[in-house]
């Protein structure tokens, strides 16, 4: 599947495809109603369930900042009233993991280091049973492709949410690159490093997608006309 | 059928989100899909369906809904494993187990099978499955009630064919049952355009609460139920006089009529003698037809309520949220999976805690304002008929690729 890349033009530029993705939450069966539950099955639940309950729910909830972006760190503070453990699983960044596998073993260490701490609270029922889901995603090329940064411009004004989720936010697990589909073009086919280092600095989870979409725009607008946007 | 187009819906979810649902419906056209219920009128899944039905067909589906016939002990012993599934007793024997097969087998004698997909919607057609080797399709057992804590008799009756389906869908992860099948969530959704959720002139909500005599002259918490205990209308009483204290608001109870309930007549009667002729109660008995007068309740009400102690999945508190109002709901059924604490609206678990919901909203009308946007834009995303449409579509495309959890198109 082709992300960026593709014909090279007369440029030598390859063009930027965009895609987006829809995920259908698919129901595991499986519930945590104590934070030992929820370590117990956190170790044996499908990579596809840490994915959807890090990185893709929090989509359907985009248009605020909540306190915590995970799942498992909202139940732990709505749910468990365990303010400190929901703090530290919150501050994870995803920009630090390129695996799954790694995400999880942080989590659960994490959480296991919390209940040695303060034991007492593993068995305690929480007011509401964490329900483990997972996706599965369904991925659609639109038919909107940027060619250069002019391009790229008009057509980060107006695709859809799910697709800034999918180049950002997906794209860093699906292609192992410690990036987004975003930078990773404009720094590879572009030659535009400082552009992309400013999109991969956006801390993702202090800003709603369409205010990522707002900072985007306005770091182009800042690379093509340096001399009005003098950068912040 | 309705007569809404999929055009209709995009000066309120935007032109990407009917892009997407027309890309998601490109490999899907021409396949052939069937829905199979057991009424075409009266309740919530008819209702669905006529939304639902014209709409996948503009994306090209071609769709077919075929409701099943059967006489009157049918649908007693259909009412009864409904019931049933909701945990309530109710006699399962076995002369009303032959009924069900029998009429299902002549039912699924006279229904053409030969389709892509077949979705059997709760448990009415469910013996449809058995059909199953005589088709190449995929089939879907979509279950829109609450099947968590069902009598064990009913559920054993039936899992044996749910269990035979490619999938089964659930309205909420509380809903669901373990099965060796995958299940995928489908929350119920409202339609924007409908008569209870559209747009309504101010004009016509004036008139509305002037023929219910309702005044304008303090904030109105509302809750919208049928007159039954699991709604709790004696503790929204409690629950209101206790924020009276220290906040000065009047409650209107609307619900369902009682004509055909004869425990409807007595909760009535309960909540009026509760409410103790006090003026700023208003109890207010709706026929069945009253979808306007419930959108323009909604409309004017400063707070809604729903303290349920039991629900199903609720959807009132959608109908009300996109109406951007705050929404103090009970943390029960499917409630909570559209009350997101303190983002989309108040989750409570007591009386009390509704009444001190109620103070804080009622003097804190920027946090409530707030609370009432989320909620929309919540509904927006999640529980409308075109999040509705793109799950169906999404549906279908993960039936044909089997296992798999990425599916490129």
């Amino acid at each position: 599947m082709k992300v960026s890349g593709g014909h090279q033009n007369g440029m030598g530029t390859n063009p930027f495809y965009f895609y987006t993705s829809s995920n259908l939450v698919e129901l595991t069966g499986e519930k945590a109603n104590t934070l030992e539950e929820l370590v117990a099955l956190l170790k044996r639940c499908t990579g596809s369930a840490i994915f959807y309950h890090v990185f893709q729910s929090y989509r359907e909830r985009h248009f605020a900042i909540e306190k915590y972006h995970s799942d498992f760190a909202q139940w732990i503070s709505n749910s468990q009233d365990e303010e400190v453990l929901a703090e530290r699983l919150g501050s994870l960044d995803v920009r630090d993991f390129v695996t799954l596998r790694a995400l999880r073993e942080s989590m659960i260490q994490i959480i296991e280091d919390h209940l040695k701490a303060y034991p007492q609270c593993g068995k305690r029922i929480g007011k509401t049973p964490f329900f483990f889901c997972q996706s599965v995603s369904v991925v659609m090329p639109t038919r909107d492709r940027a060619g250069g940064l002019e391009d790229f411009y008009q057509l980060i004004g107006k695709i859809g949410i799910r697709s800034i989720h999918y180049h950002l936010v997906e794209a860093r697990l699906r292609l192992g690159i410690h990036t987004n589909d975003f930078s990773h073009w404009l720094g590879d086919s572009l030659k535009k490093e400082r552009l992309a280092q400013r999109i991969e600095g956006i801390d993702m989870y202090l800003h709603t997608l369409e205010e990522i979409r707002t900072m985007i725009l306005r770091y182009i607008e800042e690379e093509m006309n340096p001399s009005c946007h003098p950068p912040i | 059928m309705s007569s809404t187009h999929l055009m209709d819906y995009e000066p309120i979810v935007g032109h990407q989100t009917l892009e997407e649902l027309y890309l998601l419906a490109e490999g899907l056209k021409g396949k052939r899909v069937k829905m199979v219920n057991s009424t075409a009128i009266g309740g919530g899944v008819a209702e669905i369906l006529h939304q639902l039905v014209p709409l996948l067909d503009e994306l090209g589906i071609q769709i077919q809904w075929e409701v099943i016939k059967g006489g009157e002990d049918f649908f007693i012993v259909t009412k009864s494993i409904h019931n049933a599934l909701h945990g309530e007793a109710a006699p399962l024997t076995q002369r009303m187990k032959e009924i069900f097969l029998e009429v299902s087998q002549e039912n699924i004698k006279n229904t053409d099978l030969d389709q892509d997909i077949i979705v059997i919607h709760d448990p009415q057609p469910i013996v449809f499955i058995e059909a199953k080797d005589r088709t190449h399709a995929k089939w879907v057992w979509r279950c829109h009630i609450d099947v968590s804590h069902p009598v064990e008799e009913a559920w054993n009756f039936l899992k044996g064919y749910v269990e035979q389906f490619d999938a089964a869908l659930f309205s909420s992860p509380r809903f669901s049952k373990r099965l060796p099948i995958p299940q995928f969530l489908f929350f119920p959704s409202i339609d924007p355009l409908s008569d209870k959720n559209r747009e309504l002139e101010p004009e016509f909500i004036d008139q509305v609460l002037d023929r219910f005599q309702l005044p304008r002259d303090k904030p109105m918490i509302t809750q919208i139920s049928r007159f039954d205990r699991l709604k709790d209308p004696v503790g929204v009483i409690k629950a209101y006089r206790m924020a009276k204290h220290y906040t000065d608001c009047r409650l209107v109870l609307a619900g369902g009529g009682a004509s055909d309930d004869p425990e409807s007549e007595l909760v009535l009667n309960e909540v009026r003698t509760e409410a103790k002729q006090d003026p700023d109660i208003h109890i207010i008995v709706l026929p069945p037809t009253s979808s306007l007068d419930i959108n323009a309740l909604q409309r004017a009400s400063t707070i809604i309520l729903q303290k349920s102690i039991r629900e199903g999945f609720g959807l009132t508190v959608s109908e009300a949220l996109w109406k951007k109002k705050p929404v103090i709901g009970s943390a029960v059924g499917g409630i909570p999976a559209q009350i997101i604490p303190n983002l989309t609206g108040s989750l409570i678990y007591s009386t009390e805690g509704a009444a001190y919901q109620i103070r804080y909203l009622l003097s804190h009308p920027e946090a409530a304002k707030k609370l009432g946007e989320y909620g929309h834009e919540y509904v927006k995303e999640e529980f409308l008929i075109t999040r509705k449409i793109r799950r169906y579509l999404l549906l279908f495309h993960i039936l044909f690729h089997p296992g798999e959890r990425i599916i490129p198109l």
